[in-house]
């Protein structure tokens, strides 16, 4: 007796369609070949790309990207040469720093409010989270004009409360700081729901008895609640991170990497190295680069959840 | 029990913390629409023009219709890929296994921007430049569906899947009735994933197209922002986001409950 719902109302197949046909669609063959594409398609272009991008690196090539020589490890050399190299990596290590520690610290917060609040009004969470569904390049237009000198409303006001004349992306520190801001607006609610997902794994007894236990919430927070999300915690760092290093929409829109280079990052030096300048061989190096450090990132932080939570097989 | 006195004020200054970040978060938006259906200029009450204006401005019918194509084809390939994929992985052993799953978990670690430059020149090589299937191509393959759906799959109890094998079903059949009603909150959370990363995507699709035929409406509103840059007519601006924006929107506002507690219910990974 079949207690499944049956909503196409096709006629209930008795043990007779478990033939041939079924057999085969269960066999290990079909299973292969239904794997095989999808797994060419991420070799074609996620694996293949990466093992070619370390492989350039060590090649000369032109203009078109195209080999004419090995290389050995001048394009690093040269990568590193170019004095701007520097500026881009300090900036990019003040901005990563800054961006992720304020953005996860504030989804933490977000996500521990949220979650001790029940149901929110639909409003709120619409405007919380409305930088979550903004495209960046949208916010950074509007951001733009918030931050424009003299007309911009945020420069407005500034000039009311006595800061006159403020030309927040004409400076190197305040213009990094503005894309910072934008950072944490647009990211610390996206956060928040996969910490608030995380926040659901403490049993409802649980968080009752440390609501009358320990009013103030620290003890719990440090005892129970840190352990338990930290897996999800470490999986949004490990998000955080790869999105500061991947910032490339906003410079583009808001400051074109300047004032002087203040705000050029390492991703927007990329795309200026190979597609305003056509030097390929540095760009392959700094793509190497890239890639070794954040795919070991996310490698090491995908591989602590699989064994946790996904139980790798 | 100091509990009963301190309670009232301490959910007094954690809704007004709420209230005051969805304040500052949501200004942005609130002023798009007001610029666009208000204005900011010397006339004021409800209008469309600006949104009007904006729409004639730059083929934003095409590059809207580019991007519902894109988000709209990458949603049901990496959609029915990671349902196959993740169905496969969550319940058969097979030799290799261990090595399918690191090529999907591949897909997500490395950076896609990090590789740009190698995946231009595959579509280059494809003559694919310029093309809705272009710019589509390298995302196909979405490795955060395959261990969503995965991890959906192996929630559901075995007994089901027997008791509808002694019915009668075969592994379509079970899959059909048994696994899929199963799988709604990992879909809404893999969708909502995908679909605001590829509404908002810019860098790549901005490098592989060099015409208005494949362009999505992202790409063409940074081009209306550099076209206006020296005649700053924000109001066009603001229009032109509100074009992007308030579909997504939308269907957040629609779903909000329902997008929370599916992200909830996948990404409860204990």
């Amino acid at each position: 007796m079949s207690t499944l719902a049956n909503p196409l109302g096709t006629p209930h197949r008795g043990p007779a369609s478990a033939g041939p046909r079924s057999a085969w669609l269960a066999g290990p063959g079909v299973r292969y070949l239904l794997l095989l594409i999808p797994s060419l398609m991420v070799i074609g272009f996620v694996v293949y790309p990466t093992v070619e991008t370390v492989v350039h690196s060590f090649y000369q090539l032109d203009a078109l990207g195209r080999v004419t020589g090995f290389a050995g490890f001048a394009n690093y050399r040269a990568l590193f040469a170019e004095p701007i190299f520097d500026t881009v990596l300090r900036n990019t290590v003040i901005y990563a720093v800054l961006s992720v520690v304020l953005s996860i610290g504030l989804a933490f917060g977000l996500a521990m409010l949220l979650n001790g609040h029940g149901l929110v009004n639909r409003f709120l969470l619409v405007g919380i989270f409305s930088p979550t569904v903004m495209p960046t390049i949208a916010a950074a237009n509007i951001w733009l004009y918030f931050l424009a000198p003299q007309l911009g409303l945020f420069t407005r006001l500034l000039g009311d409360l006595g800061i006159q004349q403020a030309n927040i992306l004409g400076e190197p520190g305040s213009a990094l700081g503005a894309l910072v801001a934008l950072f944490v607006w647009k990211y610390a609610p996206y956060f928040t729901l996969f910490l608030m997902a995380g926040l659901q794994a403490i049993p409802q007894n649980v968080r009752d008895a440390l609501r009358t236990e320990d009013p103030s919430g620290w003890q719990s927070l440090r005892k129970v609640v840190l352990p338990i999300i930290a897996p999800m915690l470490a999986f949004v760092i490990t998000l955080a991170v790869i999105y500061a290093m991947e910032t490339v929409d906003p410079i583009y829109v808001m400051t074109q990497g300047g004032p002087n280079n203040g705000t050029n990052l390492v991703m927007y030096y990329l795309y200026q190295l190979g597609f305003n300048y056509f030097s390929w061989g540095p760009a392959a190096a700094l793509s190497g680069l890239l890639l070794g450090g954040l795919s070991s990132l996310s490698a090491l932080s995908l591989i602590a959840l699989e064994r946790r939570a996904f139980h790798w097989a | 029990m100091g509990m009963s006195m301190g309670r009232p004020w301490r959910r007094r200054l954690e809704s007004g913390a709420l209230a005051l970040i969805a304040l500052v978060w949501g200004f942005p938006t609130l002023w798009v629409l007001y610029a666009t259906f208000v204005g900011t200029g010397s006339t004021s009450g409800l209008t469309l023009s600006n949104l009007v204006q904006a729409w004639n401005t730059a083929p934003f019918a095409q590059y809207t219709m580019n991007t519902v194509l894109i988000v709209g084809g990458l949603l049901i390939t990496q959609g029915l890929v990671g349902l196959v994929v993740g169905f496969i992985l969550a319940r058969y052993e097979f030799p290799g296994k261990s090595l399918v799953t690191a090529i999907f978990l591949l897909q997500i670690v490395v950076p896609v921007y990090a590789v740009l430059i190698q995946d231009y020149q595959i579509v280059q090589g494809l003559h694919l430049l310029n093309t809705r299937i272009g710019i589509m191509l390298p995302y196909m393959v979405s490795g955060i569906a395959v261990l969503a759906f995965r991890q959906a799959f192996r929630s559901v109890p075995r007994e089901l899947e027997e008791a509808a094998r002694l019915d009668g079903y075969a592994t379509l059949g079970v899959f059909r009735r048994v696994y899929l009603p199963r799988v709604g909150p990992a879909a809404v959370a893999f969708a909502v994933i995908s679909i605001t990363f590829h509404w908002t995507d810019f860098l790549w699709p901005l490098i592989v197209t060099n015409s208005n035929a494949a362009r999505p409406v992202v790409v063409g509103l940074a081009l209306l922002a550099e076209a206006s840059e020296s005649g700053l007519q924000w109001n066009l601006l603001a229009a032109g986001t509100a074009i992007v924006i308030i579909p997504v929107l939308l269907v957040f506002v629609a779903g909000t409950r329902r997008i929370l507690s599916s992200f909830a219910a996948t990404f409860d990974w204990h």
